[in-house]
């Protein structure tokens, strides 16, 4: 993306995301034959906590969430100025590090299994993400969007299976049913979040949109820059993802790594012996 | 004022020793045929993250202490719902040993809904109502009328689970609580 693009891009991520997230909440109550949220709800929050009186456990706890936020928005701005996705992968992963740390470091049960189920889940869906980035690198020499977004045949062609891959790992990245677990609201509260109120909570409230915004730049790259397909693919994947949060029930966390890891790489491994009799065709 | 409460109000709901009627009704609101979240309604498990207070019951001996201590945790702006004829006086369990008669014996209540059990309807009408109460507060601190504990002020903070106080001090002499620990 050139500077004129990416700069504004950057700046107005959360507003996007909180848009998408808007989005689910209504497609999910639709299908559940309801009325639903207004579109703007998640802002309408958002501006609640920032008007309600501030508890805050300790401050450490709070600036924890507030890097979480810094490095989640860092991480998607160096996604939209090109840099290599495998330091993108990684900032991410340090902005959920710094989540557990937040979730570890006060005395509240459910706030430390929360942060446990974080890992858990990061455990499940970074090895995806790291794996579908080295497919991409071998596919098209680079590990830089501009090089994937600019080459001819989209990774959704040439890497199907990786893709799948992803869509399995997404319900975990944005904390979605059946695997909700490091959230799971009836069972331990919001995990992490549960010590969050006010300003704070709305910080967790904006990570969670540049979550939104993460995943769905991820899988702008496997359109190949081209918008027809981008459009298809976004409006398959939220459509489908809602689908799947209302249709299914959460999993333990045993049962979701013993679901989804051997799934998947059992799917990159098909991926990469299709690519490689391609090749010797060749 | 709080403008924006009234648009995003997130429940926070207990029993404080309900026969689990209004309970029912309750979720039924929150499912979809009545389906409050077109309010912008969320209902939260935590306190903290909580606007409206929804209790149900009569208030037993053994749930006062909880119900103070979720009061004193929710953040201001904030409003109490009492639902029920339980909750609003102690209803069919009126003057029983167990029970305290009705939650605005131990916490202010903003909103009182009748009924055995209050139907949905009653219940998204006393929700709506309370939202009206809820502009109008702002972030000033609210107290329960009992069980107060005192106000400590500690590096700026004020120390909100000291402000619930313990049923030991409100019931001195009482022998049915002195060999617990
Ligand atoms: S008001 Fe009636 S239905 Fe509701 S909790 Fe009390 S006894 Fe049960």
């Amino acid at each position: 993306m050139s500077y004129w693009i990416a700069f504004p891009a950057i700046i107005a991520a959360p507003v996007l995301g909180g848009l998408l997230h808007g989005a689910d909440r209504v497609i999910r109550a639709r299908m559940q034959s309801r009325k639903g949220p207004p579109l703007l709800q998640p802002f309408l929050d958002l501006l609640k906590l920032l008007e309600k009186r501030q508890f805050i456990v300790h401050s450490y706890h709070a600036l924890l969430a507030l890097a979480h936020m810094i490095v989640l928005w860092v991480s998607i701005g160096m996604l939209f100025f090109n840099s290599d996705l495998l330091m993108v992968i990684y900032f991410h992963l340090l902005a959920t590090l710094l989540l557990v740390v937040a979730g570890y470091s006060v005395r509240s049960v459910f706030s430390n299994m929360g942060a446990t189920r974080e890992l858990v889940a990061s455990l499940t869906y970074e090895p995806v993400f790291v794996l579908c980035v080295i497919a991409l690198f071998t596919q098209y020499g680079t590990f830089q969007p501009a090089g994937i977004l600019t080459s001819a045949n989209p990774p959704l062609y040439t890497l199907p299976f990786i893709f799948f891959a992803l869509l399995i790992a997404l319900p975990v990245k944005l904390k979605k049913s059946p695997f909700d677990i490091s959230e799971a609201h009836q069972e331990i509260i919001g995990g992490v979040e549960i010590e969050f109120s006010g300003f704070y909570k709305g910080v967790l409230l904006v990570s969670k949109w540049l979550d939104y915004v993460y995943v769905y730049s991820f899988l702008y790259l496997f359109s190949g820059g081209q918008l027809g397909l981008a459009l298809a693919i976004f409006v398959g994947v939220f459509v489908l993802l809602a689908a799947v949060d209302n249709a299914t029930a959460r999993v333990t966390y045993g049962e979701m790594n013993r679901i989804t890891l051997p799934l998947v790489i059992i799917l990159v491994v098909i991926n990469y012996v299709v690519l490689s009799i391609q090749r010797v065709a060749i | 004022m709080s403008r924006h409460s009234v648009r995003s109000p997130w429940l926070l709901h207990f029993n404080a020793g309900s026969c689990n009627g209004c309970d029912v009704e309750i979720l039924a609101c929150l499912a979809p045929k009545y389906d409050i979240e077109r309010f912008g309604i969320v209902n939260t498990g935590n306190p903290i993250q909580a606007d409206i207070l929804l209790i149900t019951g009569p208030i037993t001996k053994r749930a006062r202490e909880r119900v103070v201590e979720l009061y004193v945790q929710m953040p201001e702006p904030k409003v109490v719902i009492a639902v029920g004829a339980c909750a609003c006086t102690g209803g069919v369990f009126r003057g029983m040993y167990n029970v305290e008669n009705g939650v605005d014996s131990f916490i202010p209540v903003d909103v009182y809904i009748p009924g055995c059990s209050a139907h949905p309807e009653q219940i998204i009408d006393g929700v709506v109502k309370s939202l009206g109460i809820l502009a109008g507060k702002n972030k000033e601190m609210e107290f329960p009328t009992q069980l107060r504990g005192p106000v400590t002020i500690d590096r700026g903070q004020v120390d909100r689970r000291g402000l619930a106080g313990s049923v030991a001090s409100l019931e001195k002499g009482c022998t049915n609580r002195g060999t617990e620990n």
